[in-house]
């Protein structure tokens, strides 16, 4: 294949090397081109595309395969198909929290679950080998679209009425017949179906919904931005994704805002549907034995502290508003939003005990602790006193010195030792959830758990995603080059009266809808329906019915 | 009130149904007569059943305040809507009746299918309360309507195209999909037998993989069940006792819903043994029979209208199987996108119509290549729709 540009032997027209049809004329001037690559001459217009041209260089190389169509397509069928292995167990971040992720992975699916593990499937869409997937499917759209999008709109741009008798003949409808003198109403009848009319001395063009032919590249460009806005994610200050846990009245610093925003969970409400309600829902409701959750509900009080500049200061917090923060409804602010997540009530507030003699009579009142701020006394009344010796809101264990140790401030396994007095005697025991042992020897006196109280907190998503905006243009452009691509048709006809008529018509798409416009408009103009070159098996009762 | 719309509501679906399969007569005697009037009864049956659907959508709609989009039952109800409305719009482009007798029996399967699971309505989860749960479902709904037309139409291409008694991998494979369709019908058969006629339940407790304890109501004999199912008896107000019940000793872990697997194990074993005998006694494919309904049909039309669909319902698939999609999972979830299981197969969907689209623009993938691609889609569509929420824990597992 030689890379000289071509002249055109009919028409003079110069055109660049590996043109195969003439870009002014339409006539055949290169039949070298690979057939095996370019199967319809007519889709790019005959045009020279430089994938199919040159293919000496490395770069000539390493162009070719992202151009290929072949190639692209196989990387999207990778990565459908990949994207699918990861659907076979759960991705890591929908097991639950905390879980060893191997061991989770072989209890629950076995060997293949343990294979899943390692071969590193349980983080499939962020993996290396994935995210290098989607980079290339980026260089091929990018490598394609400049490759045939360039060439074919440019011959688009500068085309001529004027072609060549076998370029007509090329055209999958065309017809020639004798002159009838109809031309001039034929392409009267084209223009009010909304053609452009072009014309050179006695040839014609009529063309319509040339849109049409940018819709891929405008796709692809949505696409392209797309892809790069979602690596933009990965750069400081462009994304926060956090939780933020907040008991029921307690007022915490957002975090990522340098202290400036302030957040107090007033209420968090779960609320149910009621089975009794009234409602059409009310027999489904009684049929399950489960309850149907109808809210989640974290009601905020939102500060902003007024000192954040001054270092070191304690927080002025001014009160910005008050918000109900539920599932589908989250509170902006700034560039931030909060979600409700989820809650939270395996945390212990309070734990409340009572006393009892050896008979086990209750005595006095039952007495409440507070476990985040314990009183160190409590008087039950008849005479009797409890003290709180020691506490450990996480007991490991008892030290040399008869302390209670604790592993975190948190009350998730509290312990006590009390002392119960009775203004003669003091009895001590240790009192862990669960178990009772008496330190002192013979206690008459036992102080019994009656019941705990947890506290409620939400969770809330802290989200700021300044990616958002590149995404969605991104998609948006995509989905506007889609419905361009798609829901116009690309529409040409060519006509000549020289010697006879002659007419030939190609579209990107939908040749039965350009049948369908344009044999009513030959019939009446006392024409030959046009000659359908793909219609080999055509069944005619269904296409008389179409025409209707 | 509302109770009386809610009938009013399930009459006009189960009437649409009987008038959709009495449509099928005119539609096949339309084919071959040259007569027009027996088409023309046909489309007006049509019609009228898909205002009756329209209108169980409606009082569906008003009566329980939300869009009946929310459970299996209501998914599949609109899809095999969306199917009818499907074959219209292509009806009112290509006039093609062939189609109809194909499209239809498929809505009105998918639709028998959708009502063997609960048909009451459902108050809606706190996620689900949004305005995106209509937008977006109607329109993926719209969408998978018109992609269908395309694998309806490469079915029809593939019956007409492959002869019937070819010993090739392609009339075999088109022939299974036959079989296919016979277990289907079996297994609505039977359930409707065996849970409804019958009234065959069998309740085992067991353990499940959160480490509850669940009750499975079993509908048909259990041929294998969950490991340490315990066969109980239901004696009102949660209260259970130890009962007697058949069981084959097949125990599988948690992780696996047993349940389903034993409807899909005995759909299986039985649709395979009518097909057997169906075998048997004709003698022949089942494409056979099948085959001369598609005879009338034009290969050219076929292509043209597989094509179409997908040009017409892929965008409007990337509009809001994608992009809606998303919007309402950042507003719901705080996030766009987040590779969950119905997610990720959304976005498989999404890639394989790429993949059709660029294989028949670039590389000639037309007629027959075309026909499988498209069936293929409709597959996908199908497993997306039923099998991820049934198979797959997921945020999107509402059924």
């Amino acid at each position: 294949m030689e890379l000289k540009e071509i002249k055109c032997g009919s028409c003079g027209h110069v055109n660049p090397p590996g043109t195969q049809l003439c870009q002014s004329c339409g006539k055949m001037i290169n039949s070298d081109y690979d057939k095996k690559k370019i199967k319809d001459v007519m889709r790019y217009d005959g045009s020279a595309i430089r994938s199919k041209t040159r293919s000496k260089s490395i770069f000539d190389k390493i162009w070719m395969f992202f151009t290929s169509i072949k190639v692209g397509v196989s990387i999207i069928l990778i990565i459908a198909v990949s994207a699918s292995i990861g659907t076979l167990f759960p991705q890591e971040y929908f097991i639950p929290v905390g879980v060893e992720p191997l061991q989770y992975y072989t209890d629950n699916y076995g060997t293949l679950g343990r294979l899943y593990y390692e071969l590193g499937f349980h983080n499939l869409y962020s993996s290396w080998w994935f995210i290098i997937l989607i980079g290339m499917l980026a260089l091929s759209l990018i490598a394609a679209s400049i490759d045939r999008g360039l060439p074919l709109l440019k011959s688009l741009r500068n085309q001529r009425a004027k072609k060549h008798p076998t370029f007509y003949k090329r055209q999958r409808l065309n017809l020639h017949q004798h002159n009838d003198g109809h031309t001039e109403s034929v392409i009267e009848d084209l223009k009010k179906k909304g053609y452009k009319h072009k014309s050179d001395d006695n040839h014609h063009l009529l063309e319509k919904g040339w849109l049409s032919r940018w819709g891929p590249y405008i796709n692809h460009t949505g696409l392209i931005i797309l892809l790069f806005g979602s690596m933009l994610r990965f750069f400081p200050g462009m994304y926060v994704d956090e939780l933020v846990y907040v008991t029921e009245g307690e007022t915490v610093q957002i975090p990522e805002t340098n202290g400036q925003y302030y957040v107090k969970n007033n209420d968090f409400i779960v609320d149910m549907y009621d089975e009794n309600a009234g409602s059409v829902f009310d027999e489904t409701l009684q049929n399950s034995n489960e309850m149907v959750t109808s809210n989640y509900q974290t009601d905020i009080t939102f500060y902003e502290n007024q000192n954040k500049d001054v270092v070191g200061s304690n927080p002025d917090l001014e009160e910005v508003e008050d918000y109900s923060i539920r599932v589908n409804h989250p509170y902006r602010f700034d560039q931030f939003e909060l979600y409700q997540s989820s809650y939270d009530n395996s945390q212990m507030k309070s734990m409340t005990f009572q006393l009892e003699d050896s008979n086990g009579e209750i005595i006095g009142d039952q007495f409440t602790v507070n476990l985040d701020n314990p009183d160190q006394s409590y008087d039950i009344g008849e005479g009797m006193e409890v003290n709180m010796r020691a506490y450990a809101p996480d007991f490991v264990e008892i030290d040399e010195n008869g302390a209670l140790i604790s592993e975190t401030p948190v009350a998730t396994n509290p312990a006590f030792v009390f002392e119960v007095t009775d203004g003669e005697s003091t009895e001590l025991s240790l009192l862990q959830v669960m178990l009772s042992t008496d330190i002192t020897q013979d206690n008459e006196y036992s102080v019994k758990f009656v019941e705990n109280e947890n506290h409620w907190a939400t969770v809330l998503t802290l989200k700021k995603d300044l990616t958002l905006p590149f995404i969605a243009t991104g998609f948006i452009i995509f989905l506007i080059g889609l419905a361009i691509g798609s829901y116009i048709n690309h529409r040409r006809i060519w006509i000549n009266d020289e010697d006879g008529f002659s007419i030939s018509a190609h579209t990107n798409k939908n040749y039965f809808g350009l049948k369908k416009e344009l044999n009513p408009i030959l019939e009446k103009n006392g024409y030959e329906h046009i000659f359908d070159r793909d219609a080999k098996d055509q069944n005619e009762s269904v296409n008389t019915d179409e025409e209707k | 009130m509302e109770s009386t719309m809610l009938s009013i509501s399930n009459g006009l679906i189960t009437a649409a149904f009987f008038i959709l399969l009495v449509a099928l007569i005119p539609l096949a005697v339309s084919i071959k007569s040259k007569n027009k009037r027996s088409e023309y009864i046909a489309i007006t049956m049509i019609v009228v059943a898909f205002i009756m659907q329209i209108g169980y959508f409606i009082l569906r709609w008003i009566a329980t305040g939300h869009a009946p989009v929310s459970n299996m039952y209501e998914f599949i109800a609109t899809f095999s809507i969306m199917l009818i409305l499907g074959y219209l719009i292509t009806y009112h482009y290509y006039k093609s009746k062939v189609l109809g007798l194909f499209a239809i029996p498929i809505s009105l399967l998918l639709i028998a299918y959708g009502s063997l699971f609960s048909t009451d309505v459902n108050p809606l989860i706190p996620s689900l309360q949004s305005n995106w749960l209509a937008i977006h479902v109607i329109t993926v709904t719209i969408s998978y309507g018109i992609l269908s037309m395309s694998a309806v139409a490469g079915l029809i291409y593939l019956l007409k195209a492959i002869p019937e008694n070819e010993k090739s991998l392609r009339a075999r494979i088109l022939e299974l999909i036959m079989a296919g369709i016979v277990v289907v019908l079996v297994y609505i058969v039977t359930t409707l037998i065996m849970q409804g006629a019958v009234g065959y339940s069998d309740e085992f407790m067991y353990t499940d993989q959160r480490g509850e304890t669940m009750v499975a109501d079993y509908h048909l004999p259990s041929l294998v069940n969950y490991s340490e199912a315990i066969p109980v008896e239901h004696v009102g107000d949660e209260q259970y006792e130890q009962a007697d019940h058949f069981h084959t000793g097949i125990n599988l872990p948690p992780v696996i819903n047993s349940q389903s697997l034993n409807t899909v194990i005995w759909s299986i074993i039985l649709g395979f043994a009518v097909y057997g005998i169906l075998r048997l006694v004709l003698r022949r494919r089942l494409l056979a029979f099948v085959k001369p309904l598609a005879s009338r049909a034009d290969l050219n039309l076929m292509d043209e209208i597989g094509y179409r669909s997908v040009i017409i319902g892929f965008p409007l698939f990337a509009l809001g199987g994608i992009f809606f999609a998303a919007i309402w999972a950042q507003i719901a979830w705080s996030r766009f996108w987040g590779w969950d299981p119905k997610e990720t197969w959304a976005f498989i969907t999404f890639m394989f119509y790429t993949i059709f689209l660029h294989l028949r623009l670039n590389r000639g993938y037309e007629g027959e290549k075309s026909a499988w691609l498209a069936v293929i889609g409709f597959i996908l569509i199908l497993f997306n729709l039923i099998a991820i929420n049934l198979i797959v824990a997921g945020l999107h597992s509402y059924a």
